[in-house]
Order: structure tokens, then C-alpha cells, then sequence
């Protein structure tokens, strides 16, 4: 016979141990007489029950050490199955899955880490032996395996680890591991493993250890960590951009709000610039706290009207992929607003009831650096008025209309103006009802009929107030915030009451309930009805602050609402929209790096279109092009994930191959196991001898 | 004062031992013992009143008469006469503990007996009765008090004639004992208290209430109060011969510890009665435990 580890006979010296304690506290019980035994029994119970105590301790210890000597009989060993131990010659299956998410773009060292985990993965595919099968996995947001079935072919999956690029998305564990699993469940015939090549970010693994169990694995899958990369670099990124103005016009300066932070635990300064359409514009030096975030404000202006890029960028360090951030925003040219008042009546003074609509979109009147510019026409001189070129038209407490100017203005509502009416005592309901939305049949241009007025706005003897205004709508939405005004201060002394048409919002009501505001979507322009005068003879909404902000949400929604807007994703997010068929000619995405690419559209009811695209896997500016690539129908920007947390790195196990050891040697390790039957020997023969001692040790001082 | 310490050399335990007759044993340790000593142990206690005198200064305060200075506006001192029929009851536990004999050249019994016989050869010198009560689970013996030097011999021939024997039933005696004692007088139990303490402290309560002067002499082997045992041991009991095996070395500190709480019981709730509690060692030489006897009763005198 012979012995693996012939050292290990050594310890039979321990046997010395208990037969030395045996024959040093032996005992022959000696009769003694004694005057009365009434303390030693009470005294004895007390003791015997104290020593319960220490023999369950003992218990335990003997208990422990049996289970060692089963242990070491049975020769545990750690890092892989038994079964698949006990037979070297098994195959293996195995998914490999290489973390590509944005987070290993950073260098650690002024190595890629990405870089350094493409290496460890193709280290783990080298040692595939003939029969082994494996896949290779991404874990980015979401993750996905490369090859859904494993294969035999290591060239391939080699190959496919080689051209794998970093993505700019997040990290989901689930999306890989859980179909790595799936995978491999069914195959108890192999040495199963799944190798996680990851810088383990805190992030990442936090809600995928908080949501499964990982103990649950079947115990044959080993999920080995290979991680990669160092601690946390110190960072700063770029994690906001935005205009800080509703609408932006041509030749207007608005203010650019970029957001800073500072990842590291010292105060560091950067420059940060800013290009518009790729043209640098500005730049300003920032310093920044040490963990801690920073607004600056950079004004620019915008020459081009339609889609602009705007990239915000610092000076780029170890993390380089949130360091410049995109934004799409639509510039518009001024906006000419057309307000058609009543003709004044012969012999009477000029009509001023436009007055406090054009001051509130113009005040002082001027033909540039204003959102909007203001003309005003009485009907007569409106017949002629070119409609097409206003954004959008206001009808001020007018008795009849022309009724060619009312055709026009039907079109120009359809093919996508906007009108906006306002009511007064030259209204009368019945040829309102009967001219602008009867006889129009289908192209009507109210949303809602007009019956009797209320209220009584010479005596002002009750005062209306709006209520239930439509907080998610655009003209009233601004209000919702703290210390914006709230329009329902104003009071209505006289208005029209009104039944809104089906498919008409209500946007306001009076205090009593009755509609107040009303607004209707009609072909691609929309029509809005304010039941009461445009100036202070029905109300003094007007002279409240809430009046000019509410004019002017209320044109810039109406404008904007036509234009596709899609603002600013993360990467790998889906991009879809509807839009109408004629925008839908020969769609393309053209890609940061100006590659263009075909969107797929389906046609759904009322010829919209549903287009729909996730190739939104770089950071930067994309456009969607229609007409073949002639027109611009919308933008928008594809960002890294804001990381508002310094990225923590979870420390490394000992599985995660600290020390020397090269990838080659940890993976032929933690596939062969650890041999436990040594360390359960060892712990059996301290165990016998801190038992031996226990079991004798004196529970009282000897008597001198 | 030479010759008492002297004497007091040959009150050894061992060397009494060796006298085979009590009345001697008696006699050499109170004659040892006493010599020299003025007052007798039981002034005070059994007295008639004699007459008045000046007061002088130097008398101490208590004994002025101040009923007689509020008649007569004069000091006067109550002087008082010992009475010579004061009655000893010597009442010695004789149960089967009482026999242990240590390591010690004298058994419990032999050492409380000749403590007792001390005790009564002192009191009938001082023309006082004693007498001698035996018990041990009821009462054996009673022998009623009497004076002169003839009732020593009665005495200590009865006290020689017992035999530890018997279980301990402490209560139960000293009821029987308190009701054959018709007179009120000093009572001097000696026993080892091998029964329930609370019975016992209450019985002793009980006495005390009907004006008996109680001393306790607590009889203790070397062995009882140091336990020097070390191995595996069974022990046997000396009353009710069971056994019990145990290991007398993991028990020593639990049973020292207990003896320690026993004595402090005893020693608390007697003195808060009134009750003079006295260890008796029998290691210890008898003068010494005769000594702190006197020393007891001329402090109780005192009050």
C-alpha cells in the first residue's frame, strides 16, 4: 500500500494526546463517610446541570469531526461537479460571454479593458478539446447570444469573440446569463461552465443578484467569473445637454445648460465646447467639485432652420465614451402670427381688441429677435392676406366672414395651419354654427357649436373663473410648476357657452363647468375656441401675467405638433413613430458615422405609417430621411447612459484570479477543482485534539 | 495571667482527648479557662434589685434611677444582686452527622460534649442550675436543672453515655424541647445544623419569643468547611447511609460555595433575633471557641 500525501501518517502521533489525558486524569472512586449529604447532592445537581452544557458542546465537536472523517473518506473537491470529475475523458459545453458594455470602453492602464477581456475570452475558446461544445454571448443592454446553439466549431466562435464591438449601452446580466443557463440545463452529460468576462461594475450586478438567485444554478453549471479591468478611474463626463427655451428660432441666442460631473474624488477642471452641426462654436474652462455635478450655461445661436446637432464635449480621459454628449433640436424660423380683427364701423374709432394679443407675442414690436412676428388685418383686408405663410391665424370677435376667406381659411386649417377664435359680442352663435361649421360639411373650423352667452360683462355682477385646466396639454402644462401663476385667478365676467364636438378636448372649464377652452385637431392643423374676448371687455385675463405665457405655449404647441420629435435615447433603445404616408416616402436612417440605412414602415389606418428601427446602437446624432434621402423629417441623439453614481467596481474573488496566475491557469483550475480532502484531514486532527483537551479539560481549581 | 496561658496550652483538643472522663475534661478547661476572669458571663441577665446610692462620677448614665431624681432632685444609682438560680439548658444534637470524626482527633459529638460539660461545671460553680437535653429525630433525653457541683457528675455521665445515632429532625426536638422548659433561662443548643436551615431559624425564633436567652454553638469538622477531597468518592452519609458517587474535585467550589451561604444564613437571620450564632471548629482549640463565647455573652451583659 502505498500513500498519496505519506506526511499525513505524522499525525497518528496525536494519538499519544488522548491516551496521555486518559491515564493523567483516570480516577478510582474512594468510600468516604461524611456527616450529611445534603449540600453535596444539591451541590451535585447544580453542577451536573452545567455540565449539560459542556457535553453538548462536546456533542457538537465529536459530531463535526465525524462529519470531517466522512468528508475526507469521501475526498471532496471544489470547482466542478463530481460526476464530471470522475471522469476526465467527459466533454465540456460551455458559454463564454464577453461584457461589451459601455463601461469596458474605459483603459486601465492605458490597456483597453475591452481589449484585455476580447484576449481572456479567446484564452478560455483555445483550450475547446475535440467534442467540447460552446457559445459565445454579449452582455450589453440588452445582451444576447452570438450563436443561440452551441457549436463544435472553435474558429468560428474565436472569430466571432474577435469582431465583437463595444457597445455604448448598459449592462443586463439576465439577457445572457439566463439563456446561457437555459442552454446548458439540458445537457448533464457535459462538464457544463459559464465564463462571465466582465469588469463587474456595481451597477450591472446589483439588480441581477437582487432579482435571481443565484444559488439556484444547477449545481453542475459552474458560473465562473473572469473579471477584467481595474478599480474606478477617475471620470468626468458630460450628463446633460438641453436648450433651456420652449421653441428656438433662427437667429435667436438661447441658452445651452451642460451638465458636468465630476467622478473622482479630487477638484478637477476641464474645458468644455460646444458645435453646432459640427462646427465648433464656444468653449468655456469649468472647475468641478470632486463628486459632484455642475451646470454650465453657453449661449448660441442657430442659423439653420429644421434639425441641428448639438454636441457638448469635455477633454477626454480614461472613460472617453461619456465624455462628449449629442442633442437634435429643431430651429424654426420666426413665426408670423396673422390677427384678423373686426373692421372698425364708420365714423367710429380704430378697433384696438387685438391690442393684448399682439403685445403679448410682440411687445415691442419688433421684426427681429422675437419668436413671433405679429400682423394684423381687419376682415376686409384679410381676404387678400397670403394665409399659407403664418404659422397661424387668430379670428377676433368677428361678426361674418367672407365667405371665400372662410374657404381659404378651412384649407389652410386642413392642409396644416392653425386657428385659434376668440369670442365677443359681435358674435352671433346661429351664423357661426351655420357658416364655419355646417356648410363646411367635413372641413369645419370650430370644435365646438356656440349657443347662448353667460354672464353679464357690463354690470361684472359674477365673475367666472377657469377651472380644470388640462395640465397635460402644452398651453397649460408650464402652470403645473410652483410659483408659474395660475391662470385660474382670472375672471371671466361674460362668455359663450359651447358644446365641444366629439372629438374636441376640453382644455378649460369655467367655475360652473361649462366648457371654457376648447381645442380640436382638424386634418393636420388644429383649431382652438376661446369662449370669451380677446381683450378686458369679458375678462381681465388679459392684464394677469398668466396671459402671454399662456399665448404663447399655446402657438409654439400648435406649431411644434406636426414635427416628429424623438429627443435623446439610450443606446440599443428602440426608435418607432408614426407618421403620416406621404412623410413615409423611401425612409433612411442616417447614422452618426453617416452610414444611411433603410427604415422598415408599416401602414396602419388613415394612411399613418408606424416606422420602427433599433440600429441605434452608436453614440451621436442620427437623422431620419425621407423623399430618398432629400428631406429631413426628424433627428435625435443616442447618448451613453447618464451614470450618476461614480461606477463601483465589485473586489474580486478568488475565483476572479488575483495574483499571478494567468487567465490559462485560473480557467485549468477552477475546471479541475480543488482537492478538500487534505484540508478536511487537517481540520479532523486539530478538531480530535482541541476534543480531547475539551473533553477532560477541569471544570474546578485542584486543591493544593 | 501566666498561668491561664499556661493551662491553655493543654486545651488542645488532641490532649483533652486523651482524658477519658468528661467531668475532668470540663473542669481542666474551665479552670484553664476562667481563671482571671472577674465578672461571671451571666451578669446581668437573672438579677434582683439590692438599693440605691450616690451617684458618683465614673457610673455610667443608664443606671441612674430617674424616677428618684424627679421625686427627690437628687442622683441615685440602682444597684442590683445576682441571683443565684439562673437555669442552663445544654441541649446537644446527637444525630449520626454528629459522629463524623475528621481528620481531627475528635468526633463532633466529643468535642460539642465537652464544650457542654465546660459550659455546665462554669454555671454550677456559679451556684446556677443546669440541665442536659439529647435529641436527634425527637428528643432522647432530659435531665432537668439542678444545682451544685454533685449534678455535674449526672451530667457528664449522661453526656459520655450518648451515642451519635439516628437521622437529624431539628424542628420537631426543639419544639419537644420548649415545652418541657418551664422556666425561663438560657438555652445552649449544639448541633450541626444538618436540616432544613428555614424549620430551623424558625424554631429558634419561636424561643426567643418566650424571653429564652439563645446560644447557638454551630459544630463544624475541618472537613465540612474545606472540603479536601480530590478524586472520584462516594461518599456515605452517617444518618440515612445512602451514598453518592461524584467527583469531589469538580464539586468542591459549588459545595464550599454552599457551606459559605449556609453559615451567612444562619449567622444573619440569628443575630437579627438576638441569637448568639457561634462556629465551633473542632480543629479549633476549645478555649478559643469558649473564649468568643464569653466574649459574646459579657457584650450582651454590656447592652
Amino acid at each position: 500500500m502505498t500513500f498519496a500525501s505519506p506526511w499525513f501518517l505524522l499525525g497518528l502521533l496525536g494519538i499519544a494526546v488522548p491516551i496521555y489525558l486518559h491515564l493523567y486524569y483516570r480516577k478510582t472512586p474512594v468510600r468516604k463517610d461524611f456527616p450529611s449529604l445534603r449540600l453535596i447532592k444539591l451541590s451535585v445537581e447544580f453542577v451536573a446541570r452545567r455540565r449539560k452544557m459542556r457535553n453538548l458542546l462536546l456533542m457538537a465537536l465529536r459530531i463535526i469531526t465525524i462529519i470531517l472523517v466522512v468528508m475526507a473518506l469521501s475526498k471532496p473537491f471544489i470547482g466542478q461537479s463530481a460526476s464530471a470529475r470522475n471522469s476526465s475523458d467527459t466533454p465540456a459545453a460551455f458559454v463564454v460571454l464577453l461584457d461589451n458594455s459601455m463601461s469596458m470602453g474605459c483603459t486601465h492602464q492605458g490597456i483597453s479593458v475591452f481589449n484585455t477581456a476580447r484576449s481572456r475570452a479567446l484564452e478560455i475558446l483555445d483550450q475547446m478539446q475535440p467534442g467540447d461544445r460552446a457559445t459565445v454571448g454579449l452582455i450589453n443592454d440588452p445582451g444576447r447570444l452570438i450563436f443561440p446553439q452551441l457549436t463544435w466549431d472553435k474558429e468560428i466562435l474565436k472569430k466571432s469573440v474577435s469582431n465583437v464591438p463595444l457597445s455604448m449601452a448598459g449592462t443586463s446580466m439576465a439577457s445572457s446569463i439566463l439563456p446561457g443557463l437555459k442552454l446548458l440545463t439540458p445537457l448533464k452529460a457535459y462538464r457544463r461552465a459559464i465564463y462571465v468576462i466582465t469588469d463587474m461594475t456595481e451597477s450591472s450586478w446589483q439588480p441581477f443578484i437582487e432579482k435571481y438567485d443565484l444559488a439556484k444554478v444547477e449545481p453542475g453549471i459552474d458560473l465562473i467569473m473572469v473579471p477584467v479591468g481595474g478599480t474606478a478611474p477617475d471620470n468626468m463626463a458630460v450628463t446633460g445637454l438641453e436648450t433651456e427655451a420652449p421653441i428656438i428660432m433662427t437667429g435667436r441666442q438661447i441658452p445651452v445648460k451642460i451638465t458636468i460631473a465630476n467622478h473622482s474624488p479630487r477638484s478637477r477642471r476641464s474645458r468644455v465646447s460646444i458645435s453646432i452641426n459640427g462646427e465648433r462654436k464656444l468653449e468655456e474652462e469649468v472647475e468641478i467639485e470632486a463628486n459632484s455635478v455642475k451646470d454650465a450655461r453657453i449661449m448660441a445661436t442657430f442659423a439653420k432652420t429644421g434639425m441641428n446637432h448639438v454636441t457638448a464635449a469635455i477633454q477626454s480621459d480614461a472613460m472617453p465614451f461619456d465624455d462628449q454628449r449629442h442633442l437634435a433640436v429643431r430651429v424654426f424660423e420666426p413665426c408670423r402670427i396673422l390677427l384678423i380683427k373686426p373692421d372698425s364701423m364708420p365714423g367710429q374709432p380704430e378697433n384696438h381688441e387685438d391690442t393684448f394679443v399682439r403685445f403679448a407675442l410682440n411687445p415691442l414690436n419688433r421684426s427681429k429677435d422675437n419668436n413671433f412676428a405679429v400682423e394684423t388685418r381687419s376682415t376686409a383686408e384679410a381676404k387678400t392676406a397670403e394665409l399659407k405663410n403664418f404659422a397661424a391665424v387668430c379670428l377676433i370677435n368677428q361678426r361674418h366672414l367672407d365667405t371665400e376667406l372662410i374657404k381659404r381659411l378651412s384649407e389652410y386649417l386642413m392642409s396644416g395651419g392653425n386657428l385659434i377664435t376668440f369670442m365677443g359680442n359681435r358674435v352671433e352663435p346661429d351664423w357661426y354654427n351655420q357658416h364655419l361649421i355646417d356648410d363646411l360639411g367635413g372641413s369645419y373650423l370650430l370644435p365646438a357649436r356656440i349657443y347662448k352667452r353667460v354672464g353679464n360683462a357690463v354690470s361684472r355682477a359674477v365673475g367666472y373663473q377657469m377651472t380644470d385646466l388640462d395640465a397635460g396639454h402644452p398651453a397649460f402644462s408650464i402652470f403645473a410648476r410652483d410659483g408659474a401663476g395660475d391662470p385660474g385667478r382670472a375672471q371671466i365676467f361674460e362668455f359663450f357657452q359651447v358644446r365641444p364636438n366629439p372629438t374636441a378636448l376640453l382644455l378649460a372649464r369655467m367655475s360652473h363647468g361649462l366648457p371654457g377652452i376648447v381645442e380640436e385637431k382638424r386634418g393636420r392643423g388644429r383649431s382652438m375656441l376661446i369662449t370669451f374676448s380677446a381683450d378686458t371687455s369679458w375678462t381681465n385675463w388679459p392684464v394677469r401675467p398668466t396671459w402671454l405665457p399662456f399665448l404663447h405655449q399655446t402657438l409654439i404647441a400648435m406649431i411644434t405638433a406636426n414635427e416628429l420629435a424623438i429627443g435623446t435615447i439610450r443606446p440599443g433603445m428602440p426608435v418607432s413613430a408614426t407618421i403620416t404616408g406621404e412623410d413615409a416616402r423611401k425612409l433612411m436612417l442616417k447614422m452618426p458615422d453617416s452610414n444611411r440605412i433603410k427604415i422598415s414602415v408599416q401602414t396602419g389606418a388613415q394612411g399613418l405609417v408606424h416606422l420602427n428601427t433599433r440600429d441605434t446602437e452608436q453614440n451621436g446624432y442620427y437623422e431620419i430621411l425621407t423623399d430618398g434621402g432629400n428631406r429631413v423629417l426628424s433627428a435625435f441623439a443616442v447618448n451613453p447612459i447618464n451614470l450618476r453614481r461614480i461606477p463601483r467596481f465589485i473586489p474580486l474573488t478568488h475565483e476572479a484570479g488575483s495574483g499571478g496566475r494567468s487567465v490559462k491557469e485560473k480557467v485549468s483550475l477552477l475546471r479541475d477543482g480543488y482537492d478538500l480532502s487534505g484540508i478536511a484531514l487537517l481540520a479532523l486532527l486539530l478538531l480530535a485534539v482541541i476534543e480531547s483537551w475539551f473533553a477532560n479539560l477541569p471544570s474546578a481549581r485542584r486543591v493544593e | 495571667m501566666e498561668k491561664t496561658r499556661r493551662l491553655s496550652r493543654f486545651l488542645d483538643p488532641k490532649l483533652l482527648a486523651a482524658l477519658s472522663s468528661m467531668e475532668i475534661r470540663a473542669r481542666t478547661v474551665v479552670e484553664g479557662m476562667v481563671e482571671g476572669l472577674h465578672k461571671s458571663p451571666f451578669k446581668g441577665f437573672n438579677v434582683e434589685f439590692s438599693e440605691y446610692r450616690q451617684y458618683v462620677p465614673g457610673d455610667p448614665l443608664k443606671d441612674i434611677d430617674w424616677k428618684v431624681y424627679a421625686r427627690t432632685d437628687k442622683f441615685y444609682i440602682k444597684e442590683h444582686e445576682e441571683e443565684t438560680n439562673l437555669s442552663g439548658y445544654l441541649v446537644m444534637d446527637t444525630s449520626g452527622s454528629m459522629s463524623y470524626k475528621g481528620q481531627g482527633s475528635m468526633s463532633k459529638i466529643d468535642y460539642a460534649s465537652t464544650l457542654a460539660a465546660s459550659l455546665a461545671y462554669l454555671m454550677l460553680k456559679q451556684q446556677d442550675s443546669v440541665g442536659l437535653v439529647t435529641f436527634a429525630n425527637g428528643m432522647r433525653k432530659m435531665i432537668r436543672p439542678r444545682t451544685g457541683m454533685a449534678h455535674l457528675k449526672a451530667v457528664c455521665n449522661e453526656l459520655e453515655a450518648t451515642a451519635a445515632s439516628e437521622t437529624t429532625n431539628i424542628g420537631a426536638s426543639l419544639d419537644l424541647v420548649g415545652q418541657s422548659m418551664k422556666k425561663r433561662g438560657i438555652f445552649i443548643l449544639f448541633s450541626d445544623l444538618m436540616d432544613n436551615a428555614d424549620v430551623i431559624i424558625q424554631k429558634l425564633r419561636q424561643l426567643r419569643t418566650r424571653r429564652h436567652e439563645i446560644v447557638l454553638f454551630h459544630v463544624l469538622d475541618r472537613d465540612e468547611i474545606s472540603f479536601p477531597f480530590d478524586d472520584t468518592t462516594i461518599f456515605h452519609d452517617l444518618e440515612d447511609e445512602s451514598e453518592i458517587v461524584t467527583d469531589a474535585f469538580q464539586l468542591r467550589s459549588e459545595y464550599l460555595q454552599r457551606v459559605r451561604q449556609m453559615m451567612n444564613t444562619f449567622k444573619s437571620a440569628l443575630r437579627k433575633s438576638g441569637i448568639d450564632y457561634l462556629i465551633a471548629d473542632t480543629s479549633m482549640p476549645l478555649e478559643a471557641n469558649l473564649r468568643s463565647f464569653f466574649s459574646r455573652r459579657q457584650a450582651v451583659s454590656a447592652r
